[in-house]
């Protein structure tokens, strides 16, 4: 059985039709794009090989993301710009790997992730005041699910609004949420929220995760 | 990438809201994409079920593929949406379109269909109704567009599709979709009128044009004679590839991101079957018995694996272990998937032909159960469907099995099948209890599990081009009765039992044998909400009564009637190569017990041979 010789993370993009993969599929989908690409991957050993390979966080169904991240492992030296070059040939459109790097932080090291979306609404004014004015409430509670069933948590301390910005039909929001292994929000949480406090109606679009962070605010690599 | 088409933005904005959303949306690896204002012909090319299973289809592939090698022509995938997201595209008017372009499929020049089984004829009715086209061949444009074709088994009595289609494509597709094209190309850029083009098209071989056809009808409602206008062949003979081995196959699949039936590398490795199963219109339909290579074989499942990262391969054949070069194929296959750690899957594999060293090689590659297909309970009833196998060759297979580290057997049985009486039926009882008490025979069975064997009971639906096209299909009724018998027979949880729906083997059984006059009942089942009638949560049967009610026409004649050797057939005027003679004398045979032997040991004079001009053998 060959050894792992080179421990990898990609910086992958998903968007446009991609964003229609589902994690279960992606899953699938990328041992696929690994046999298609011939690269030496290292497979798992015991009963049952199979290619190893993991995803840093899992992304909805519906958001793409410029900033997906996916350890692997090969089991021969190779240069990093020809990984990623074998992997691009082969991966359909939406779907783009970004750079390939050995593996530096441990995965338990994100604290958060940011996003971008827009929501598109017939008054803008209105939905950018209704937002300042939710996230000047001392607490923002929401039902979240969780193992263990339904519990009900304030999401207030949590949400960093990093920009937001209105324009002629939406309102423009760039936030950051935690992420990684302890707790994960999700944008639709904030979104959620607004609908539930304001009557304006708005629809959500576009929703982006831009960047992995860890510690300090610095992007996870 | 082509120019997305107005669509996308409508499509995409509902696609979070329904199930499977990426099986709306097109841009899966291997997927076709051409410039359109650089394409002459584009062909819509529908499977009348959802993506899940039309993407399995590996006649799909292969046509897909064959028709994007040539550069003009643009060959995309269509399927039936699910009821969701049906309600969505209906409701924010969404046409049905092709997964590649986005384009709506009522601009294209084609929309085929496949017909694989006759429980999905009322959505081909509700597809074109999505796509906008008339349902009605004669409503249709006189312009030369939107032509509508059908291929496949079933259109081997497409007589219940008639008024829907323009063209029926009889037989294998490689070469006629091309000719047919081409023809097509030709005259649109004469300016040609649709009707000129199925005039022409009538001529090429394998290509049937219904409105040509006319029938009419005796009192007691069998045919009085079929005419044909319009300057086409009196009989439409369906097209097969002489030269099977080096006949085109695909290097690549489109591979979805949704896990679908199939999800893996299919290889075709024979068409055609030796055996001739008189209740088998796969065996007969498919003539002659062609097989390919092992180094054919093994280089398109190299290229295919490579190419689609697929790591399961299935070779696809009505019969896998007939290849006569099953044991150097098997070796040399394995040698690859094994280095590439790909899964190898043997279905189709038969009872009789089963060797120790076959199954050591399958033991390789799947740890699954066994899955036989018996047919018949007792050796006489056997014989007369000539499902050539022995008991003693089943409990032979068996006993390899169990001692192969195997203790579950799938057995297949048809239940109502002609001459059946009684003690056939408690025959499937009695051989189910006999494996099991082979099972505890053997002193070196696997330990510590218990024996299973399951006994899955279809009801029988003669169809045409078989011997048993003649035979009326039991009543529910009898088979309600054989159904209670074999229960009472069943003595042991070991054995567990399962059945089909009769209600759905009888519109099978209709659709299949029926004549032009199911059209208005198909059309009317539709419009009373049929569809995906395969599919036991959408299955309507009171809805099916009340169509055939309201067309006057009862199901009983086409289904419980036995069909005279004389009499006019509806598929009579469409030459599959078998001769008619040959099935009457086969129906005679077994009447008498008597089975005929298979291809390969002695030639029964089907007709196939004297046809294509060479000897099968």
């Amino acid at each position: 059985m060959s050894s792992a010789v080179m421990r990898l993370r990609a910086v992958f993009e998903k968007s446009g039709r991609a964003k229609y993969i589902s994690h279960l599929d992606l899953n699938r989908f990328m041992l696929r794009t690994f046999r298609r690409s011939g690269l030496p991957v290292w497979y798992t050993e015991g009963f049952n090989p199979h290619p190893y390979y993991s995803f840093a966080l899992a992304l909805s169904l519906g958001y793409e993301s410029s900033c997906e991240i996916m350890d692997f492992n090969l089991t021969e030296e190779m240069p990093l710009d020809e990984v990623r070059d074998r992997l691009n040939a082969v991966m359909p459109e939406g779907m783009r790997v970004l750079s390939v790097s050995e593996q530096r932080l441990k995965i338990t090291a994100i604290t958060s992730a940011e996003y971008s979306f827009s929501l598109v609404t017939e008054q803008p004014e209105e939905l950018y005041a209704a937002l300042q004015e939710l996230m000047a409430q001392p607490e923002i509670l929401v039902e979240k699910k969780t193992k263990k069933g339904i519990k009900t948590v304030d999401i207030r301390p949590d949400i960093d609004i990093v920009s937001c910005e209105k324009s002629g039909d939406s309102v423009d929001i760039a936030v950051r949420l935690p992420a990684g292994t302890q707790t994960n929000y999700n944008p639709s949480l904030l979104i959620g929220s607004l609908r539930d406090f304001c009557d304006i109606p708005f629809e959500e679009e576009n929703i982006k995760r831009t960047k992995i962070l860890c510690e300090n605010n610095e992007i996870f690599s | 990438m082509a120019e997305d088409s107005g669509l996308r933005k409508k499509i995409e904005k509902h696609l979070l809201s329904i199930q499977k959303p990426s099986r709306y949306i097109g841009g899966e690896v291997g997927s076709v994409v051409k410039d359109k204002s650089r394409v002459d012909v584009r062909f819509a090319f529908c499977f009348p079920d959802t993506y899940d299973i039309g993407m399995s289809h590996l006649g799909m592939k292969i046509l897909y593929s064959l028709t994007n090698e040539r550069e003009n022509y643009w060959c995309e995938r269509c399927f039936a949406p699910g009821v969701d997201f049906e309600k969505i595209m209906r409701e924010n008017d969404i046409p049905l379109y092709a997964l590649e372009s986005l384009d709506p499929i009522r601009d294209f020049d084609f929309i085929g269909f496949t017909m694989q089984y006759e429980l999905s004829y009322t959505n081909v009715l509700n597809m074109l109704d999505l796509a906008g086209i008339p349902i009605f061949s004669r409503d249709r444009t006189e312009e030369l567009t939107q032509i509508v074709v059908a291929g496949g088994p079933c259109v081997c009595n497409p007589e219940p599709l008639a008024d829907f289609f323009d063209i029926f494509i009889l037989g294998e597709g490689e070469e006629v979709n091309l000719e047919l094209m081409d023809l097509y190309n030709e005259m649109k850029q004469q300016g040609a009128k649709r009707i000129d083009f199925l005039r022409r098209a009538a001529h090429i071989g394998g290509v049937y044009v219904p409105q040509f056809y006319h029938f009419s009808y005796k009192d007691d409602g069998t045919i009085e004679s079929v005419s044909v206008s319009d300057g086409a062949p009196e009989t439409v003979t369906k097209r097969i590839i002489k030269d099977f081995d080096s006949v085109y196959y695909p290097d690549n699949f489109v591979v979805p991101f949704t896990e679908i039936v199939h999800d893996r590398v299919s290889v075709e490795v024979l068409r055609g079957c030796i055996r001739g199963c008189r209740f088998c219109q796969a065996g007969f339909i498919y003539r002659p018995f062609r097989e390919k290579e092992p180094d054919t074989i093994c280089s398109e499942t190299k290229a295919l694996c490579e190419n689609t990262g697929y790591d399961e391969v299935s070779l696809a054949s009505l019969s896998t272990s007939d290849h006569s070069g099953i044991d150097p194929m098997l070796t040399k296959l394995l040698e690859y998937t094994e280095k590439e750690r790909i899964n190898l899957s043997l279905p189709s594999l038969r009872v009789d032909n089963f060797s120790e060293s076959l199954l050591e090689k399958i033991k390789k590659v799947r740890k699954s159960g066994l899955t036989f297909a018996a047919e018949g309970g007792t050796q006489r009833l056997r014989d007369v469907i000539n499902k050539n196998v022995t008991e003693e060759e089943i409990m032979n297979t068996c006993g390899i099995a169990f001692r192969g580290g195997y203790s579950s057997v799938k057995l297949y049985f048809m239940m109502g099948l002609p001459t059946e009486t009684d003690e056939d039926i408690v025959g499937i009882a009695e051989l189910a209890q006999r494996i099991i008490d082979l099972f505890y025979s053997i002193e070196d069975r696997p330990k510590g599990r218990g024996v299973q064997v399951s006994v899955s009971c279809a009801t029988f639906v003669p169809k045409p081009f078989t011997p048993f096209q003649f035979e009326p299909q039991d009543t529910r009724e009898m088979i309600e009765h054989k159904q209670k018998l074999l229960m009472d027979s069943v003595r042991t949880r070991k054995i567990k039992v399962s059945y089909h729906n009769p209600d759905v083997s009888l519109l099978e059984v209709v659709l299949a044998k029926g004549d032009r006059r199911l059209c208005r009942v198909v059309y009317a089942a539709w419009k009373r909400g049929c569809k995906f009638d395969s599919w036991d949560e959408h299955f309507r049967f009171d809805k099916w009564l009340e169509a055939f009610e309201e067309c006057g026409v009862d199901p009983g004649f086409y289904a419980h009637r036995r069909f005279e050797y004389d009499e006019i057939l509806p598929w009579d005027h469409l030459d599959y190569l078998v001769s008619k003679e040959f099935f009457i004398r086969e129906n005679r045979t077994a009447r008498q017990n008597k089975t005929t032997p298979n291809c390969r040991e002695r030639c029964s004079g089907c007709g196939v041979n004297k046809r294509v001009g060479r000897d099968c053998f």
